[in-house]
This record gives C-alpha cells, structure tokens and sequence, in this order.
C-alpha cells in the first residue's frame, strides 16, 4: 500500500475530493498547512510571503491504484502557475480498520 | 529498524490513548487537527443518531435533520463535502513493538461505530534527536 500525500491550492480542495468521489476514491484526510516552493514564496511589491496556506490531502490507496489517484488529483488541482502543489507517494506496510481490526497489507 | 505509526481517531480519544501509550513507555507523539471521512463518504448522521437504520440512503440519512451542511446541499449548486474532526496521531517506534502499539490503540479506540479511524504502519528511514544528535533507535 502507499499513502499519497497532496498539498494542493486552497481554492482547489473541493474539487479534487469531488474528483476523487467520482472515481470512486471518498476516503481522506485533510490539513490546512502552510508553505513554500521552489520559488522561496511569492514576492508582491515589496511584501515577501513565504508561509502560503495550502491543503494536504492525505489517501491511503492499494500499489495498483496510485497513478490513478495521481492523475486525477493532477487533473483536478492542476491550474498552470507556480504554487499549484505536489504530490508525494510514500510506502505503508499495513493499515488497520480500528472498528473492526481488519488488517490491510 | 524503526517504524512511524500514523493513527487518525475520534478527537474524545486522544486522552485514553495517550495515558495507553505511557503504560507501555511511549510517552512522545505528535498530535495534529485534521479532518477526514472514510468510506462512508462523510455521511454521519448513522454515527450520531443511533436511531436512524442503516438501511437509509445517504441523502435521506443527511436532510432528515436540516443541518447548514444538508440546507447548503439542497439550495446550492456547488456540493458541499462533510468532513469530520478527527486527531492524527504519528508515534515513532522500533519495530518490535508494532504488534504491541497497534493493538493498543485499536482496543482504545474501538466503539464499533463508524469513524473509530485507522492506523496505518510505515517505514521510517532515519530518526535524528536534534538536542544530542542521536541517531536511529537511540534516538527515540
């Protein structure tokens, strides 16, 4: 299993869990956090920001179905300038249901 | 070999599972807000009021009683998504006590309700405490 983890705009949350229920997806858990890119923040006039606010939308997913996660977060979030977000794939070994100690590897 | 522990539980059980946890000498964690849903797709009210069987669609489940959430679902054009408070707790610990941890938690947390969460065991590469410098397991 892998849990991908995405930080994506604000604005765009609602449309990436939208996308990902409609593919069949529900399940995931949000943060709101704050960042910064490869841009070192975004500099207007002479007012530096570097702590963005961004979403983190996390999904625990089986192998198979990770690069269609992917895409469809990519799609959903996607809008063309910098700060659009990453996605981070990370490796889990086992998941437990605790309502019914079901055990997933 | 090291191990991070990720548990997404109900936010009334994060007392219990802590004072669990130091009964077995993990007293250090990392706690953040979150909110979530499941499978269920975020529809709580089954979770909530007992009353309602399960049988119900969803829909029918949600505007049962108005809420903001379900008068918003109705008279908007744009879906709202329901997400529900939940605690995430991240444990780092050696892996031979994986089967200890996770059994603790789960029997702590366990309503048999919809929403009781999830843990989900990981790979941890490298551990640094940052006062000392220790690496690895010493390090937790």
């Amino acid at each position: 299993m892998k849990m991908i983890r995405a930080i994506v705009r604000p604005e765009k949350e609602n449309d990436v869990v939208l996308a990902l229920e409609a593919k069949g997806f529900p399940a995931l858990t949000k943060t709101n956090v704050f960042g910064r890119g490869k841009q070192k923040g975004i500099r207007v006039g002479p007012i530096h920001y570097d702590e963005l606010p961004k979403v983190l939308l996390m999904i625990v997913a089986k192998d198979a179905e990770v690069p269609v996660i992917v895409e469809v977060i990519r799609n959903a979030a996607h809008v063309g300038y910098e700060g659009d977000g990453k996605v981070f794939v990370s490796p889990v070994s086992e998941a437990y249901t605790i309502r019914t100690g079901e055990k997933t590897e | 070999m090291l191990l991070e522990i990720t548990a997404i539980i109900r936010r009334d059980k994060v007392a219990p599972t802590m004072r669990a946890l130091d009964a077995l000498g993990l007293g250090s964690m990392t706690i953040t807000t979150v909110s979530g849903r499941g499978r269920q797709g975020g529809n709580i009210m089954t979770d909530i009021d007992r009353e309602i069987p399960a049988e119900y669609e969803s829909v029918s489940k949600i505007t049962r009683a108005l809420t903001p959430a379900s008068f918003a679902l109705e008279h908007s054009l744009t879906r709202p998504v329901f997400w529900i408070p939940k605690r995430m707790l991240q444990i780092v610990i050696p892996s031979a006590m994986k089967d200890d941890v996770v059994d603790v938690i789960m029997s702590v947390n366990r309503s048999g309700w919809m929403g009781d969460g999830k843990v989900f065991v990981s790979p941890l590469e490298e551990s640094l405490r940052i006062r000392t410098g220790e690496r690895g397991l010493a390090s937790i």
